[in-house]
């Protein structure tokens, strides 16, 4: 009898740990993925006020000013999919990229200290953003680990999860982000 | 210009870092008169020893002698006055040159920290407190037995730095007591450059160093840890295990460029390396088997080769602000 209960026991805990560990890697990348999320809220949260600031010491960068408020308007309106989401935020980075090089062209607004403090919010939420997407990479690795590894990957196929993808920055968006370089250092 | 430009100017202009040829003009011009006065205390110093050393031996033989004579059995019994003499002569050597210590620490090194940049501060007989020591988090075991000195304090450009040596302990009580060594070594604190509330653990890697990809398994079993981060750079994952409580704020600490850094100063120093990053300051552990910033007795003090020493030791505390670009105030912490 004694032996039964060693060997049915850690049989029947086997199949409770490896669901759990499924359950909690699913659950480390859609955390991850919504923090990814709030970051880039905050992002956009940043354009209004980048705007106005803009706005008092330029007249010839309106095209850009309002394709930057378009952006946000349409990022916000909570009715695009995931890729228009991805893309949208591509959009931004560049537009962002292209107002902080014509800035260079107003040494007065760049020394202003309210264009300071939005320019280092901003370096800083886009190194958030890029430290939460290697985040949200590591966690995906490590659910795809499990799911297509045996014998998790058993569970996984009852399961019905599937691998995910990466985070990947596209061609595009490389450019986007060495426009960015620019200014970051 | 844009404000990195700036920062970066001012950064340069800060820590214009000193070379050892600035160095060994340093010596010939600002330091060779303390040196020749010290040098000149030390040989008198070395003289009395060693005639104190000549007298101790002396007393020694006698004694000896005289137990000899009186038919004392050779081992252990003869023993005894060799090992009181070696005790005694100990006992003056530190005496005598206490005095000797305390003035080397307050010329010769002061004036080389505060060669290394005059912002800095020295106080040859204060250390980090133990409870900071505790906060770090970097060692599990609470010390128990704690001593350290030479205390340098400052700002380097924007960053507040301090640093000392250190040597924590944990000594066991009862009957088998031992000791053993938590850490011995450099340890520094710095302000960090960015804003965060995360606990991050920066430790060196035995398992995964023994074990390759395989090592990463027993490193996830540590409970007394916070949970393993797992960063993607091969050759960071290679010397360091890192554990956090946030893994995007960790990696937010650790970006690439900052990873870099951390394994070219790895390499640099050749030394286990520990860091963590609490309360918004970075703590940096580097261990050392000697003892740091001491002067010889009964070595020349003239010898260049000596004074590198000093300065090479001191440079590497107060470079790791420039070898972490902890300077680079382009986030909104300023």
């Amino acid at each position: 009898m004694p032996i039964a209960i060693v060997i049915i026991v850690p049989l029947l805990l086997i199949p409770v740990l490896i669901y759990n560990s499924l359950i909690a890697r699913k659950n480390q990348v859609l955390n991850v993925f919504g923090a990814i999320d709030a970051l880039l809220k905050k992002r956009y949260d940043l354009i209004p006020n980048l705007v106005a600031t803009v706005k008092g010491y330029t007249q010839h960068e309106r095209s850009l000013l309002e394709e930057l408020t378009k952006i946000r308007a349409q990022a916000l309106s909570g009715q695009i999919s995931d890729d228009e989401a991805v893309e949208l935020d591509n959009k931004l980075t560049r537009a962002l990229g292209r107002l902080l090089l014509v800035v260079e062209n107003y040494p007065n607004l760049r020394a202003s200290e309210n264009f300071m403090h939005l320019q280092r919010t901003l370096t800083e939420l886009e190194e958030q953003i890029s430290a939460a997407r290697r985040a949200y990479n590591a966690a995906v690795t490590d659910y795809n680990n499990a799911v297509e590894m045996f014998p998790t990957s058993i569970a996984a196929s009852m399961m019905n999860y599937k691998p995910r993808r990466f985070f990947e920055i596209s061609e595009k968006q490389r450019e986007g982000i060495d426009a960015g370089e620019h200014f970051r250092r | 210009m844009t404000f990195q430009q700036n920062a970066k100017r001012t950064l340069r202009k800060t820590m214009k870092a000193k070379t050892l040829d600035d160095f060994k003009q340093f010596c010939e011009t600002g330091l060779s008169a303390d040196l020749n006065a010290l040098e000149a205390r030390r040989r008198a110093l070395a003289r009395n020893l060693t005639y104190a050393g000549a007298v101790v031996a002396g007393l020694v033989l006698i004694v000896l002698f005289l137990m000899g004579r009186s038919g004392v059995q050779l081992f252990p019994g003869l023993l005894f006055p060799v090992i009181i003499g070696a005790i005694l002569f100990g006992f003056i050597t530190h005496l005598a040159g206490k005095g000797y210590v305390r003035q080397f620490k307050a010329t010769i090194i002061r004036k080389i920290v505060s060669f290394l940049d005059e912002n800095l501060d020295y106080s040859p007989h204060r250390h980090i407190p133990r409870s900071t020591f505790i906060a770090s988090q970097i060692f599990k075991t609470a010390p128990n037995r704690y001593k350290g000195d030479d205390y340098v304090s400052g700002n380097i450009g924007a960053t507040k730095i301090e640093f000392s040596e250190l040597h924590a302990e944990y000594e066991t009580g009862g009957k088998n007591r031992s000791r053993r060594t938590i850490f011995r070594g450099l340890f520094f604190i710095a302000d960090f450059n960015k804003h965060f509330t995360c606990r991050l653990v920066v430790l060196p890697d035995t398992a995964e160093k023994l074990f390759g990809g395989f090592g990463k398994t027993p490193q996830s079993w540590n409970l007394t840890r916070d949970p393993l981060i797992k960063l993607e750079d091969p050759e960071f994952e290679n010397f360091f295990v890192v554990h956090g409580n946030d893994q995007i704020q960790a990696r937010y600490i650790l970006s690439t460029s900052l990873m870099n850094r951390i394994i070219d100063f790895r390499k640099k120093t050749n030394r286990h390396l520990y860091l963590s990053f609490v309360g918004s300051k970075i703590f940096v552990a580097l261990s050392y088997a000697r003892n740091l910033f001491e002067p010889r007795l009964f070595t020349t003090l003239l010898d260049f080769e000596l004074m590198r020493e000093y300065f090479q030791d001191l440079q590497l505390a107060v470079g790791i602000v420039d070898d972490l670009s902890l300077n680079t105030r382009i986030w909104t912490k300023q």
